[in-house]
């Protein structure tokens, strides 16, 4: 434990509770609509982020192709085959922006891939860009993190307008992110506001116009080092806002925004959605009193746990037991300072550990993700999906998890959660 | 993983999950998932994974077995500095700390891209650190089975029986169970975890059974696998082979691949159904010197199931079958021509996803083969070789055939109810019931009677997608991809092989 009461793992063993750098750039780059990932790796890499991709996300939408690095490469270097898997990917898929993912093995054989990137910028006429993640080299994080960064080199500037905004930390592989992006664009419009670019959830030529855009909205604290590179690049101001997971969370959300647009906050909508609100828990008023006061543990990364956390205890009234932040970005120690809603808080915990503290602390329902499906079974709790990765539980309607729409669906999933089991007496 | 009230959830759970083209389709899973297979499968071990937190984190979601996660897969965390100054003190305290925390009986330290290329001496370590701790520790590169498949598997069983089974040991210090055989599945081959007829028959001939793995399997079961006479396995594993070696234990594969080598005699590939479980009991009792016990007990089991199988069938018999040519090698067509009495109708050949592993000569060896099975058994098909749906529905259509016995993973079979054509799903067969033994054909039987009246499926929503001309059950997305990672892969060591 460090000086502000916040637990960090203490073995050199790690279970982690994250993914390498390959996994974060991959998802940003997942994120541009019209990209391609080349994992330039052992077979095993390439697999890895593949499956993760298949089973959470859109199984029509999958644009992650091997650089096809074979044993006999480790000798000889692969940059041959990198030069024709960008080649094939360009031929097959026409993307505007290829990026190449430099993984473990390759970085450490020493292939020159910004070499190959540099050279192959010649032949194809898209943009190509080389990404360092050896495994390694840092969490996922720092690759999701790095790989905005590299976005920005790609954006010119442009006119600004106004009331238009970016909206930076997205990943369209969350959970519901699809539906969320909805809500949250629709809870923009109720403000006269529209959104620009999503980094990343857009095409790359929206993502390159990023900068006529009037502010860049920072869900909780994801792609914070972008913004504040678009600031001094293109005089382009930011706001970081709580991800708008319950009623509160929306509503500073929009406030945020709004007063970062120097607009004023368009009362009359809040009020309407807080009355809708209201009618929809009055439907169900009993069963929330009944789990009134329940002992939850919160698992999840860090611009989604601490405003779940948040909803969970101001709005839902639970004892937030743990709070555990499988995945920070910058300012997750500052927002654990924060801790009036919450008992405990693990920073990139290991999870054996992180386990251990859990089953020690009563909890009777857990928010995770796949992952956490073993630790709810033997706490024999509910188990809610609402963090990244989420492999056994698909969402293909529009009921978002965000935004005030989001307010009724999280209850509703909290509750069948807890009412839907088969137990015997 | 018994049968029980969990099957019912788990057959689901698999299907779900086993229609996702990555196995030699659009990717390869590493080393490490194999791996993983092997500790998981082996209840007081643990994996300790040599290498950065992707390795371990990735892996937890296993390409092997997608539904379920990995949830113990503690890493070493090797980080830029490791990757220059190495990462073997890492590993030394790693091991240490792992045995504290999880009181293992068994470290299987898998290691990665990352400390294989930078020359960490795995060997040196272990043997320094086993000592200092109260369990087994073995280790698996990949590098010890030649890229035998799947690479981690293999490996990692390899370095169990080599670093752990037989070390330390002579065969003459072993207390050999007289007369008994260990049995071995993966979860991989999913229902060749069902081994309890075969485990009946083979006692009744006088043969006793040392282990069974892995069904529970504990260290404590690994290091008395050489007590027994002889290794029952599916495929030839290395393993086994070092175990003949090292300690006298003498290893048998269902698949009689070698023999088939030398004889071209199809037969020998088909483990299933009553005549090729047969061979398989009959060959297991000569090794063991029970030929005489065995040819009673093969006798009365055979006449029985023969009997049984023959009031099933009734109304299978003559009935047309369309299926995919597999050479005899999931030996589920042997079982529609040789125990259901079907007729071929149409046999499909899907070379695609082929081309890639096979040399020229072994793609049409399998196909030779499946028209000769078909041929043996009366049948005169027509072949269809990478049709598309449109082809392969009219094919049925003229030939009148009554069932199409193809997976939704190869063959776009919505497309095909929607004409009519009633289906039944091999994958799930070959997933949840194929095995060794008499029982097997009978329920085959029942299920195909069942698939045979099934409501017709005329709307189906899967029809309403855009799929590929070639690879038939994938929308054209997917098999650019598929199509680019077989190109991407072309000449790759290990990958092609001869039949």
């Amino acid at each position: 434990m460090n000086n502000a009461g916040i637990k960090t793992r203490e073995g050199l063993v790690y279970d982690p509770t994250q993914d390498c750098k390959l996994v974060g750039a991959a998802r940003a780059i997942a994120g541009v609509k019209d990209a391609i990932t080349i994992v330039h790796a052992r077979p095993g890499c390439h697999c890895g982020v593949l499956l993760l991709r298949a089973l959470g996300s859109n199984q029509n939408d999958i644009r992650i192709v091997s650089s096809g690095l074979r044993a006999q490469d480790m000798v000889y270097g692969a940059e041959g085959r990198l030069t024709e898997a960008i080649m094939e990917s360009y031929i097959d898929f026409k993307p505007a922006l290829i990026a190449v993912c430099n993984c473990s093995a390759p970085a450490i054989m020493g292939d020159d891939v910004e070499g190959v990137v540099h050279a192959m910028k010649e032949e194809i006429p898209a943009e190509l860009t080389a990404l360092s993640t050896g495994g390694y080299e840092g969490p996922a994080w720092m690759g999701y993190e790095e790989t905005l960064a590299e976005l920005i080199r790609f954006m010119g500037p442009c006119e600004k307008e106004s009331d238009i905004v970016n909206l930076i930390g997205v990943k369209d592989d969350d959970v519901n992110a699809y539906a969320d992006l909805l809500e949250i664009k629709r809870m923009l419009n109720s403000q006269g506001i529209t959104i620009n670019a999503i980094l990343t959830s857009s095409s790359f030529d929206e993502i390159r116009k990023a900068p006529k855009a009037s502010l860049n909205v920072v869900l909780g604290g994801d792609g914070l080092e972008s913004a504040k590179i678009m600031q001094q690049k293109f005089d382009l101001p930011y706001v970081i806002t709580p991800y708008p997971i319950g009623l509160n969370n929306s509503i500073e959300f929009l406030d945020l925004i709004t007063r970062g647009l120097n607009k004023a906050l368009n009362q009359e909508f809040i009020e309407t959605e807080r009355e809708r609100i209201k009618e929809r828990i009055e439907n169900i008023f009993l069963f929330l009193q009944g789990v009134y006061d329940t002992s939850v543990a919160v698992i999840g990364d860090s611009a989604h746990a601490f405003s779940l956390a948040r909803f969970l205890s101001y709005e839902l009234c639970f004892n937030v037991k743990v709070l555990a932040i499988t995945s920070k970005n910058h300012i997750s120690l500052a927002e654990a300072k924060i801790d009036d809603y919450f008992e405990t808080v693990l920073i990139e915990p290991d999870r054996f550990e992180m386990n251990e503290e859990i089953k020690t602390k009563g909890v009777g329902l857990v928010f995770g993700s796949t992952l956490e499906k073993k630790l709810a079974w033997e706490l024999g709790a509910p188990l809610v999906r609402m963090f990244y990765p989420v492999i056994d539980e698909v969402t293909i309607s529009d009921t978002p998890y965000a935004g005030f729409r989001g307010v009724p669906h999280i209850i509703e999933k909290i509750v069948n959660s807890v009412i839907n089991n088969y137990v015997e007496v | 993983m018994h049968e029980g009230v969990s099957a019912g959830f788990l057959r689901p759970l698999i299907n779900a999950y086993c229609s996702l083209p990555l196995h030699g389709i659009t990717a390869i899973p590493g080393k490490i998932s194999g791996a993983l297979m092997v500790a998981d499968a082996i209840e007081d071990a643990i994996p300790l994974i040599h290498g950065p937190i992707g390795c371990s984190y990735q892996r937890k979601i296993n390409p092997f077995r997608p539904y379920l996660p990995f949830y113990d897969t503690p890493c070493t965390d090797m980080n830029d500095l490791d990757v220059v100054y190495g990462g073997e003190d890492k590993l030394r305290l790693g091991i240490q700390e792992t045995e504290k925390r999880y009181h293992p009986n068994l470290i299987v330290v898998i290691t990665t891209c990352a400390s294989d290329l930078i020359g960490d001496d795995f060997k040196a370590v272990i043997e320094e650190t086993k000592g200092d701790v109260g369990c087994e520790v073995v280790y698996t590169t990949g590098d010890f089975t030649e890229k035998s498949k799947p690479v981690g598997y293999q490996d990692s069983l390899y370095a169990i029986t080599d670093q752990m089974i037989c070390n330390g040991i002579e065969k003459e210090e072993i207390a050999k169970n007289e007369g008994s055989v260990n049995i071995i599945t993966f979860p991989i081959h999913g229902a060749g975890l069902k081994t309890d007829e075969m485990a009946s028959v083979l006692r009744e001939m006088g043969i006793k059974i040392n282990k069974v793995c892995f069904d529970h399997t504990r260290v404590k079961d690994l290091l008395d696998l050489p007590m027994a006479e002889l290794t029952i396995t599916d495929y030839p594993m290395a393993w086994t082979k070092l175990m003949k070696e090292r300690l006298d234990v003498d290893h048998y594969e269902t698949v009689a691949w070698d023999s088939y080598k030398e004889s071209r005699n199809a037969e020998l590939l088909s483990p299933y159904g009553i005549e090729g479980s047969t061979r398989v009991f009959t060959e297991i009792a000569k090794r063991m010197d029970k030929e005489g016990e065995a040819e009673e007990v093969l006798e009365r089991r055979k006449s029985e199931a023969k009997g049984r199988l023959l009031a099933v069938r009734k109304g299978l018999a003559g009935k047309k079958v369309a299926y995919t040519a597999m050479g005899g090698l999931h030996s589920l067509e042997v079982m529609l021509l040789q125990d259901m009495g079907m007729e071929a109708s149409v046999i499909i050949y899907n070379t695609l996803g082929l081309e890639r592993l096979l040399s020229e000569d072994a793609i049409q060896e399998i196909l030779d083969m499946s028209l000769e099975w078909a041929k043996k058994y009366g049948s005169d098909p027509e072949v269809l070789v990478n049709p598309t749906t449109e082809e392969e529905r009219k094919a049925m259509k003229k030939t009148g055939t009554d069932l199409a016995v193809l997976s939704s993973l190869s063959n776009a079979v919505y497309e095909l109810d929607k004409a009519g054509i009633r289906t039944f799903n091999p994958l799930e067969f070959m997933l949840h019931h194929q095995r060794v033994g008499f029982e097997c054909p009978i329920e085959l039987a029942i299920q195909l009677k069942e698939a045979l009246k099934k409501p017709q499926r005329r709307k189906p929503l899967l029809s309403m997608l855009e799929y590929d001309t070639r690879r038939t059950n994938l929308i054209p997305h997917w098999a650019k991809l598929a199509d680019m990672f077989v190109r991407l892969r072309e000449g790759a060591i290990g990958d092609k092989c001869e039949v």
